[in-house]
């Protein structure tokens, strides 16, 4: 059983890295080595699928000999995090001299590594999987029920970190887009009017002939808004649309 | 903790573990999780407001309308200076803070209002506006819940308009949302009616609102609708005889 204090300590520690700028990789493995220390297992491993259905990759492992082990390599094809990936599920204390048929190829790999049993929990979203956090023991006995839920509250935790990040690493170029947007359509609105005015037509008028030079002109609608306001367009450059033909 | 904040405000969010949002539940759940009778969201620009694109009911709209048209209140505060704004009872301040935008809000029945400026990171792209309709302190767990509302509310907005093409604004934005095109349109039609840049038009537009104590969305309206010209002398502005 953990020590609570510093399951509590690690949580905190999780979820205060998780504003401003935070380094997803170092997160992660701030995560993997914590369930070494406050959980009964030897070593920890996280896998992420990214983008989603990709295959699983690892992303952090408590021991960096153990990071370019083929025991994560392997779980591309098969394997507890696999498992627990597809399944959504965790997968519970499986004893590796009892998996050989499950993972033909993992089992003697993880046992070669020294490991006796192995667990999985799945980092989940909602509908989502985003991978798992593959947790090794080395002795004999079973990972208990508390151990689990904290190494599930841990994957939840990286969960959020993973999915907040993403928005994060975007936000700055999808807000200057918000704002190209929102003053495209202020300058658009604008230039509606002015053209309303000078032609007196009303505003959806004037946004047809505007729309219908653009295209006539191959430009774009923006930038014929622009050229209205600038004073460099004028409603004698703006045709009337032709006139309507009876059949 | 903030990822348990955080994980309460996804799951209200998100109840069905469906990935699409709408603007105006996401409006919906800033009053509901702060507690807050109303709640609005406002995209800001280059200091202005620009659009509001959620508000929970006719108070918080009516809110988000006097800010857009007056420039002042506490979403524009709370953007410009990226702080939290916190008014807890606006008939009765120490000092009067916003001295256009307070007495058509109170009469309204917003008694308390508070902006949060909605960021992610450094990215500031609006402000998150609550009311309550009678005084109000936030509690420190009212307060912390907002801060995190409004960082989420703020990615949210920022994942809706990463599905649109370069230009445009996202359709879960547009929809419900009121970003005052007949403003815009009418400061153009000023524009050209006394020959000055849409931003002096803009001016003239609100300084008329602002000295007949109208709306200025229905300054707007009439000048688009032809009831209203500008001339050259500010100060003949004259109703266009029907």
């Amino acid at each position: 059983m953990a020590a609570q204090d510093l399951l509590i300590r690690t949580l905190v520690e999780l979820a205060d890295s998780l504003v401003d700028d935070f380094d997803v990789v170092e997160l992660l493995t701030l995560l993997t080595d914590r369930c070494v220390e406050a959980l009964e297992v030897d070593d920890a491993g996280l896998m992420l699928a990214a983008p989603v259905g990709s295959d699983l990759r690892v992303m952090s492992s408590s021991s960096a000999a153990m990071f370019d082990l083929e025991l994560y390599e392997l779980q591309s094809s098969e394997g507890p995090c696999l498992d627990s990936y597809r399944s959504g599920e965790p997968v519970h204390n499986e004893d590796l001299h009892t998996t050989g048929e499950r993972w033909p190829r993992f089992t003697p790999a993880a046992i070669a590594a020294g490991f006796q049993s192995v667990s999985a929990v799945p980092m989940r979203w909602r509908g989502t999987t985003i991978g798992a956090l593959n947790l090794f023991r080395k002795g004999p006995g079973q990972l208990d029920d508390a151990d689990l839920d904290a190494a599930r509250a841990f994957a939840d935790v990286a969960t959020i970190a993973i999915l907040q990040h993403k928005a994060a690493l975007d936000a700055r170029v999808v807000n200057e887009q918000l704002n190209q947007a929102l003053n495209s359509r202020v300058i658009l609105e604008q230039a509606k009017g002015m053209l309303a005015e000078r032609a007196n037509i009303d505003v959806d008028e004037a946004f047809d002939r505007l729309r219908a030079h653009a295209r006539r002109h191959n430009l774009r609608l923006g930038a014929v808004a622009h050229d209205i306001l600038a004073g460099t367009l004028t409603v004698d450059d703006i045709e009337p649309p032709a006139p309507f033909r009876g059949p | 903790m903030t990822s348990d904040r955080r994980a309460r405000i996804l799951e209200r969010l998100y109840p069905t573990g469906e990935a699409k949002l709408e603007a105006a539940r996401l409006g919906e759940v800033c009053a509901e999780v702060t507690g807050a009778t109303g709640a609005g969201l406002m995209l800001m620009s280059g200091d202005a407001p620009r659009g509001s694109v959620a508000t929970t009911d006719e108070v918080s709209t009516l809110i988000e309308d006097l800010q857009f048209s007056l420039g002042e209140g506490p979403c524009v505060d709370a953007y410009r200076f990226d702080r939290p704004i916190l008014e807890p009872d606006l008939a009765n301040p120490a000092v009067v803070r916003w001295v256009a935008f307070a007495g058509p809000a109170v009469a309204a029945g917003a008694r308390a209002v508070f902006g949060f400026p909605l960021q992610v990171g450094a990215v500031r792209l609006g402000a998150l506006n609550l009311y309550c309709d009678r005084p109000a302190d936030l509690s420190v767990d009212q307060h912390a819940d907002a801060l995190v509302m409004a960082e989420v509310a703020a990615q949210a907005l920022l994942i809706m308009q990463s599905h649109a093409p370069p230009d445009v604004l996202a359709i879960e934005l547009e929809r419900g949302s009121n970003f005052q095109h007949v403003v815009y349109q009418a400061s153009g039609m000023v524009a050209a009616q006394l020959a000055v840049s849409v931003a002096q038009a803009m001016i003239r537009l609100r300084g008329h609102a602002f000295g007949h104590g109208r709306p200025l969305t229905e300054v707007a309206q009439d000048v688009v609708g032809r009831r209203l010209r500008f001339e050259d002398d500010p100060d003949a502005n004259r109703q266009a005889t029907q």
